[in-house]
């Protein structure tokens, strides 16, 4: 049992190393000439407007949640596309319709609902609940 | 397998029925454009889906206790249809019932999102009733994934609440923590026997600590440290969903913060479908035998491959710091809702006393304890609602002079508390006294130990019971007028203290139902793959005869 652990520990150390060494040795070899242009973020070879570190709108966030919805829709729909005509072959072609046609329906009931929250708009008014209506005296 | 078959759909119907309602609430919701008619509309759609899908589990379970319908798994051994997993959707359905209404009557939920919070309560319930059924390890995680997320939501409906949304990070954050723990010890377990259904898993078990392990390659003492690891890690997971000690921190902050009819819906829903999945996974993986009607539990006959790891021993260690940590943590509280939270802890500590043995009985007292549980707690959790939304606080000395100014609720309250400590002529007295008969039945020094730990905290925990029941009846009161409370309040709370009463005095026809119920799916005694590469010929002592498995023939 020891020995087998200790097959775990020299990949630990080894994996420590080899980390380690690349760094030092690459250290060691590397020229040092730093400017300004080298030292920027890297923006895909465009010279980077601002910080990186902003504040970006919530709102992509959502979007991204929204759009991850229907990216898993599409990745279950086409694997089934392609094998539709074997399941016409077996006789279970109208079955499988029905199934996706009920996996599409939820999905779009999805779609209706954020759309019918506004959630689909950019900008969304949010109201603020009135405070919960408390005994006057109270001391809370 | 090519693809369709019929049978399985009617064997998933209260989980379909469920689905089905849970999408109706969706489209519901869109469409009553007036948020007192959504109130109103989709309250009695949710009641009518639970109460069709509680209807389809008991007809099921009536189908398979009555007239000999075997038990399966369908969906290739995801999901077990069987009698105990019947029992506790029928039990989660009550307890969204119970849910649903406190959320109607609830101030604190405004009616413009009642159709998504519904909506999402039913979604918790359908992660539940998978987490009753669940049998395979796959199905456990998706089940208690679906619960957990949903919940994390739920906690942070006050959107501009700051205590409700710390509360829901917090709970994303253990919750987020626990299921990799278990993950990975479901990993562990997978890679031990090579398949992830919880009966199979056992088989391979038995069968690999049957065969010599060295001569399959595995030297001898790394199979019951894996196993204690991978066990470990797995009760991480549903630990956390249990709220037993090392595990428990989130739980009080979670239940302060949640939106209060939540928080009665959360102490006792996922709590009790934590119990159901650790039922399955202890009795699944862990323990050879048939699981059919006359199932042979026997707690030395708990994985007799890991004689390293004395389970009983742990799980009592647990289970007797889980109540002390939640008894004496409940002592000092002044928020009655954060009192509540320790003492959900201590009553789960109670009920882990029943994995401690896991003989029939302690399985019957579990199951019977998680009812009780849910009727006297909930109503506790319905009595706090209606003093917060009236008073606009939920501290203990809201409560002063709730004798005078409500003395209806005032009783009630009295009633689930005392019940909740478990005095005599009250359900939690009878549903306390199973589960201690059951700890005592072993008769052996350790376990006198338990059940002594176990009273000595019952009698702490009326302390702190009873500062609530000072505070309503012996002080005076902040102001003198009759607290207006309603009608729907006293009707709710009424209804849950019946039961409490009745089933103290008269508990038979609910103890007989729960011990026809307890047989549990077992996947016919394959040879699993890594034990048909590693032994030719398992020893036929240690595999459990396929006639012993009732469930057998239909796989």
């Amino acid at each position: 049992m020891e020995l087998d652990f200790l097959a775990v520990l020299a990949v630990f150390v080894a994996g420590f190393l080899f980390v380690f060494l690349t760094l030092t040795v690459g250290k060691l070899l590397r020229p040092h000439n730093p400017y300004p242009d080298k030292n920027a973020t890297y923006e895909c070879g465009e010279r980077p407007i601002g910080e990186a570190w902003i504040q970006f709108n919530p709102r992509f966030y959502l979007i991204a949640l929204i759009f991850l919805i229907f990216d898993v829709e599409i990745a279950f729909v086409f694997p089934i596309a392609t094998v539709f005509k074997r399941f016409i072959a077996e006789g279970n072609g109208v079955l499988a319709f029905v199934e996706l046609f009920i996996f599409m329906a939820v999905l779009l009931l999805g779609l209706v609902y954020v759309w019918v929250k506004g959630d689909l708009m950019w900008v969304k008014q949010i109201t603020r609940p009135a405070p919960v209506k408390a005994e006057p005296g109270n001391p809370t | 397998m090519n693809g369709f078959s019929f049978i399985d759909l009617r064997l998933l119907l209260p989980e379909l029925l469920l689905a089905g309602t849970v999408l109706i609430l969706f489209a519901g919701d869109t469409l009553l454009p007036d948020p007192v008619h959504k109130r109103r509309y989709l309250t009695l759609l949710a009641l009518l889906g639970l109460l069709a899908s509680a209807a389809a589990a008991l007809d099921l379970s009536a189908l398979m206790l009555d007239y000999g319908r075997p038990l399966t798994a369908i969906f290739t051994g995801q999901v077990a249809v069987d009698p105990i997993a019947m029992l506790f959707k029928v039990l989660f359905a009550a307890i969204t019932v119970v849910g649903v209404l406190t959320s109607l009557l609830s101030d604190e939920l405004p009616d413009k999102h009642m159709g998504e919070y519904y909506a999402l309560l039913l979604s918790i319930c359908f992660g539940m009733f998978l987490m009753a059924s669940a049998n395979d390890l796959l199905m456990v995680y998706l089940a208690l994934e679906l619960v957990s997320i949903v919940s994390f939501a739920m906690a942070g409906y006050r959107m501009h609440d700051k205590r409700s949304s710390e509360a829901a990070l917090k709970y994303v954050i253990y919750g987020g923590a626990a299921s990799g723990a278990m993950l990975f010890g479901m990993s562990l377990l997978y890679g031990m026997v090579g398949t992830t259904e919880l009966t199979a898993i056992n088989h391979g078990l038995v069968t690999l600590s049957g065969a010599p392990l060295v001569a399959a390659g595995i030297p001898e003492r790394v199979f019951p440290l894996m196993m204690v690891v991978a066990v470990t890690l797995v009760f991480v997971g549903i630990g956390y969903k249990i709220a037993v000690v090392p595990f428990h921190m989130w739980s009080p902050d979670v239940y302060e913060g949640s939106p209060t009819p939540f928080t009665g819906f959360l102490s006792v829903g996922p709590k009790a479908a934590g119990f159901a999945l650790l039922l399955r996974f202890f009795i699944g993986t862990l323990i050879p035998g048939s699981g059919g009607p006359g199932y042979d539990l026997d707690v030395r006959g708990v994985m007799p491959m890991a004689v390293d790891m004395p389970l009983p021993a742990v799980i009592g260690i647990i289970a007797a710091a889980t109540m002390t940590v939640g008894n004496l943590a409940a002592i000092p509280q002044n928020n009655v809702k954060r009192m509540l939270a320790y003492s959900s802890i201590a009553h789960a500590g109670y009920l882990l006393m029943g994995f401690v043995v896991l003989s029939p009985s302690a399985l019957h007292a579990v199951a019977f304890y998680l009812v009780i549980y849910f009727v006297m707690n909930i109503g506790a959790f319905t009595v706090v609602q209606a003093v917060r939304d009236r008073t606009g606080g939920e501290e203990l000395h809201d409560f002063r002079g709730l004798g005078q100014r409500a003395p209806l609720l005032a009783i009630a309250m009295v009633i689930f508390l005392l019940s909740l400590t478990g005095l005599p002529p009250l359900a939690g007295f009878i549903g306390k006294f199973y589960l201690f008969a059951a700890v005592v039945k072993r008769n052996e020094l350790w376990y006198w130990v338990l059940a002594m730990i176990a009273v000595v905290n019952s009698a702490v925990s009326l302390y702190y019971y009873m500062r609530v029941a000072r505070a309503m009846f012996l002080t005076e009161p902040v102001k003198d007028e009759p607290l207006n409370v309603g009608l729907g309040y006293h009707v709710v709370t009424t209804a849950l203290a019946v039961p409490v009463l009745v089933l103290g005095l008269y508990w038979a026809p609910l103890s007989r139902s729960i011990t026809r119920s307890l047989s549990f799916y077992r996947a016919p005694a394959v040879v699993s793959p890594v034990a048909a590469t590693t032994t030719p010929a398992p020893a036929p002592a240690a595999v459990p005869s396929p006639s012993l498995a009732p469930a057998g023939a239909r796989h």
